[in-house]
């Protein structure tokens, strides 16, 4: 009794605290949310009283189940926007998936000039926000019978763009592409740059020819990438919420995000709980595929090699045709929207582009009842409103990247010391789950879990840190992912030599453990801190007029039409964020890549 | 500084499996002792709860007059207060670092003063003569120089017993030589009491003052290396030491004979052997002749590889279908394919019962 008392007092080392810790707030903050997120579903809500005869406030319910399946409106609560999510979601899916892995073949294995360039410029879109691309395609396409003013398309050109171009599932499809294109690149072209030539070598002198070898050898090793690439965009694709609230919603065309959004802040919150379990069975369902064809789980960054760079191919006389198509392609998806986002906001009336209509009220004007858009509206630059949006948006995502900077090493941190035990493997899988769920998903389950007061934990509601813990346990996954693999490149005898020397744990963290993988752990960070400045889909649900954010404010000029307003926040958070991005590769060498593990 | 004791020391991993099974040993105070064995005997393991890295499951260990660990007493002595000093295989030299801020990281952890710690700093870099390479980073050191550097890192703390795991096995083998006779200075400079760990036993016959052999995560032999060469505690002990392998041939006791396949050996009258019991007759390859006539109790045999290292020749020789290694520094030089009678003249004698452990009487502490 006494050895057993002792042998549980002497093994109380810091990684078993950490992970034991861990296992309760990471129990408490992902497993309880699912649970209550489901209870939702079942619960009578104050507004839904009148709708189910009889019930009172607080009672179990089945009658949200049986109108989102079974009524004669489920068709349009439930099933359209399934089918329109499933749709896009595949749709623009593949399509990020042929540019992405095309751009990564032409880079990595042919000789196309400007690699450098392309490369660098290919992973803006995906750090730009998702939705700046639908914005832009409204500014540029949009059409009078719905949009109100003319776009630059139709004032150039005289062409009324039709209803289902300007609006609706098609440029939801392709701006989500031409957003999500990067990641296929990234990722697809760090399995390319690891295929360890000597493996094609042999396939060479073994007598196979150049397409035996590409079917046989080169494909067969990138699949995992591929098809990673295809399911982390898939799942990414349906809990997205910005591109199609502005695209979908001047056609009232709703997908799984919007349709939860429009029920929960209306009248059915029942209904909008039970879109948030279908999406992240979707998610878990894709995962499980993921599992069974490729055999291991995030299996997209596994493949490894040394060895010399594989020959690359000559493309001859397509060389620099091939390099202005690429380069083309990348002014028109990058420089494009920016420059349509950028006029718009320096046009006085909407539609008319000309330079007698040419102003900078939208940026620097006074509060005025009789000039342009947004009555009463100050300028962004003088608007304390839109200002102290972005000052929130800034401090949240400081104070979110460096929580979850912290997290991750000190979860990654256990997990590796404790490799092989059921703590460690209940750890990696618990803080890889908020990957499964869709981010408007999250946030409604959020939104159940801290209204109001449980136990010892007050009401978060409206509170900026119940802002700062969804973001945290949103990119948490990237955070320990890093975590880990920035401590799997520790030897354990690193720490141990310290340990020799009587350093505390303390003194190993900082003297040595953090120090060594600086550039690591800093990747680890920019990610969530990007990712913080530009979401939405997330955070749509949980902010307050207190705690407005750059993003959600900008929507609610969108749904005045009050677009120069809304262009111009998001030029703004797209500056910060490609500064923030090259100053921190600049000083700490950080990348993009890294944070996500491609 | 009394010796180091381990007391019936076990550690079990999970429910099944028995890194270190009831280990007891006392390691003398000044000696270089080496916990030798095949990877996976539990020799590391041994080293880390030495060190205090690795916690025993069961078991006491004490370092001089302190008690380091027992489970009875609730005793977990931090590893930085057992006054010892651990130099990794791999030398686990922190890449951030300089070669003096590695060297220096302890004794600021120990808040030792400025002006000494430069002091120390000093005298530990120009004993190992790494005192030009205080301003570079590990990365930029060759593999001899980490080492040293590795090594410096623990001496600064003036320990008093020096851990060493595998510390050669990442040299070339030059290097390997030279750092050899390197750590017995260091030891008979320091004075420290040194545990090393290997698997070479060549590393460990010409090192250390005492062998601990382990094998099964249990100690097979503690002895001097002249000792456990000449006087083998069981079959396992006679094959993992001496190089080329011993010559293990199976037999039988008959009229005071070992009688192996014709190969007769006179049985000395110190060992109890009982008549027609089955034992084992171990032969290292000097304790063999080879003749041109035959002679009663020799065996016939073919040479079937010849192998000249230049001092030596090396022989292996069929014999009733067994290969026999043998030496021979003079003597006729024999061809393949030549037949030739073999003569065994062991000393001493080895001889293993058919539990596998040895029959004559060794002169150190020999443990079951």
């Amino acid at each position: 009794m006494r050895s057993a008392y002792n042998h549980f007092r002497l093994g109380l080392t810091p990684q078993r605290i950490l992970a034991f810790l861990f296992l309760i707030v990471l129990g408490y903050l992902v497993i309880v949310p699912l649970f209550l997120m489901v209870r939702e579903t079942f619960i009578v809500h104050p507004l839904e009283r009148f709708q189910i005869p009889g019930s009172r406030v607080g009672e179990w319910t089945t009658a949200h189940w049986k109108r989102n399946f079974l009524s004669e409106n489920a068709y349009a609560f439930f099933y359209r926007p399934l089918i329109n999510t499933l749709k896009i979601a595949l749709g623009f899916s593949m399509l990020a998936l042929v540019i992405g892995g095309t751009l990564a073949w032409l880079v990595v294995r042919t000789d196309l000039p400007l690699k450098g360039l392309i490369s660098n410029a290919a992973i803006i879109p995906y750090i730009m926000p998702s939705w700046t691309l639908a914005l832009a395609w409204i500014t540029i396409f949009k059409n009078e019978r719905i949009g109100g003013d003319q776009g630059i398309f139709t004032a150039l050109t005289g062409i009324v763009t039709p209803d289902w171009f300007a609006y609706g599932l098609f440029p939801i499809t392709v701006t989500l592409a031409l957003h999500y294109f990067p990641f296929g690149f990234m990722l697809i072209g760090g399995a390319l740059r690891n295929i360890d030539a000597q493996l094609e070598e042999s396939a060479e002198l073994l007598g196979a020819s150049r397409p035996t070898i590409l079917r046989r050898i080169v494909i067969p090793l990138v699949l995992p990438a591929i098809f990673s690439t295809f399911l982390l965009t898939f799942s990414r694709g349906l809990g997205t919420f910005g591109t199609p609230a502005f695209l979908g919603g001047p056609v009232r065309e709703f997908v799984l995000s919007t349709s939860l959004y429009a029920n929960l802040i209306g009248q059915r919150p029942g209904i909008g709980y039970l879109a948030a379990v279908a999406m992240i069975t979707l998610g878990v369902l894709v995962l499980y595929m993921d599992y069974k064809i490729i055999g291991t789980r995030r299996s997209f960054v596994t493949i490894s090699g040394k060895g010399a760079r594989a020959g690359v191919l000559g493309l001859g006389r397509w060389r620099w045709p091939i390099a202005s198509l690429v380069l083309a392609f990348i002014v028109a998806v990058i420089a494009v929207p920016l420059i349509a986002l950028t006029v718009d906001t320096v046009m006085l009336r909407p539609g008319i582009y000309s330079w007698d209509n040419f102003t900078w009220h939208y940026w620097i004007g006074d509060a005025s009842l009789t000039v342009g858009l947004g009555t009463g509206e100050p300028g962004i630059l003088r608007n304390p409103q839109l200002m102290s949006a972005l000052a929130n948006t800034m401090k949240l995502a400081v104070v979110v990247a460096l929580i979850t900077g912290i997290i991750g090493i000190l979860v990654g941190y256990a997990i590796v010391r404790m490799r092989g035990s059921w703590v460690a493997q209940a750890l990696d899988q618990m803080s890889f789950l908020p990957y499964l769920m869709p981010s408007i998903a999250l946030g409604a389950i959020f939104l159940a879990m801290f209204a109001v007061p449980r136990g010892p934990i007050p009401s978060l509601h409206g509170t900026f840190w119940l802002l700062v813990i969804v973001c945290t346990v949103s990119y948490l996954p990237y955070a320990v992912k890093a975590g880990i693999s920035a401590m799997r490149q520790i030897g354990p005898e690193l720490e141990e030599a310290a340990v020799m020397l009587g350093a505390s744990w303390w003194t190993r963290m900082r003297c040595i453990l953090i120090p060594v993988q600086k550039s690591t752990y800093f990747s680890g960070m920019l990610l969530p801190f990007i990712s913080v400045t530009r979401e939405l889909s997330l955070l749509i649900l949980l902010v307050t007029p207190a705690t407005q954010l750059a993003t959600t404010i900008t929507l609610r000029y969108t749904d005045r039409g009050w677009y120069p307003y809304t262009n111009g926040m998001v030029l703004l958070l797209v500056v910060i964020v490609v500064i923030s991005t090259v100053v921190s590769r600049r000083l700490m060498g950080t990348s993009i890549a890294k944070g996500l593990g491609g | 500084m009394p010796a180091i004791v381990l007391d019936r020391v076990s550690r079990i991993y999970g429910k099944e499996v028995r890194a270190v099974s009831d280990l007891t040993l006392e390691i003398p105070d000044g000696s270089f002792t080496t916990l030798l064995g095949p990877s996976g005997c539990g020799k590391t393991t041994t080293l880390r709860m030495i060190a205090g890295l690795d916690m025993p499951t069961m078991g006491t260990i004490r370092i001089g007059d302190k008690l380091a660990f027992s489970i009875e007493e609730g005793q977990n002595l931090a590893p930085a207060k057992r006054g010892l000093g651990l130099v990794f295989q791999s030398y686990a030299l922190w890449p951030h670092l300089t070669v003096a801020q590695n060297i220096s990281f302890g004794l600021e952890v120990q808040k030792v003063g400025k002006a000494e710690a430069a002091q120390r700093l000093d005298q530990v870099a120009t004993a190992l003569q790494i005192d030009g390479l205080l301003g570079r980073y590990t990365s930029e050191l060759s593999g001899g120089q980490q080492q040293r550097v590795a090594i410096a890192r623990v001496l600064v703390m003036q320990p008093s017993v020096l851990l060493l795991d595998e510390p050669l096995s990442n040299l070339d083998a030059t290097l390997r030589m030279d750092m050899r006779a390197e750590l017995k200075r260091l030891h008979f400079e320091t004075g420290a009491t040194i545990i090393y760990v290997t698997h070479d036993q060549l590393e460990a016959l010409t090192m250390s003052t005492h062998i601990a052999l382990m094998q099964g995560g249990k100690l097979q032999q503690f002895a001097p290396p002249l000792d456990v060469y000449s006087h083998p505690a069981n079959k396992f002990a006679a094959d993992f030491l001496g190089n080329p392998r011993i010559n293990l041939l199976e037999g039988k006791i008959e009229n005071g004979l070992i009688r192996c396949d014709g190969l007769d050996v006179a049985l000395p009258s110190d060992i109890a052997a009982a008549a027609n019991s089955a034992v084992t007759l171990g032969l290292r390859a000097e304790e063999i002749r080879l003749h041109n006539e035959p002679k009663s109790g020799f065996a016939p045999a073919r040479v079937t590889a010849v192998l000249p290292t230049g001092s030596d020749w090396y022989y292996h020789v069929q014999m009733n279908g067994q290969t026999l290694t043998v030496r021979q520094s003079g003597g006729p030089q024999l061809q393949l394919g030549d037949e030739v009678h073999v003569e065994a003249t062991p000393d001493p004698i080895k001889l293993f019962a058919a539990d596998g452990q040895a029959l004559a009487m060794a002169p150190g502490p020999v443990l079951p």
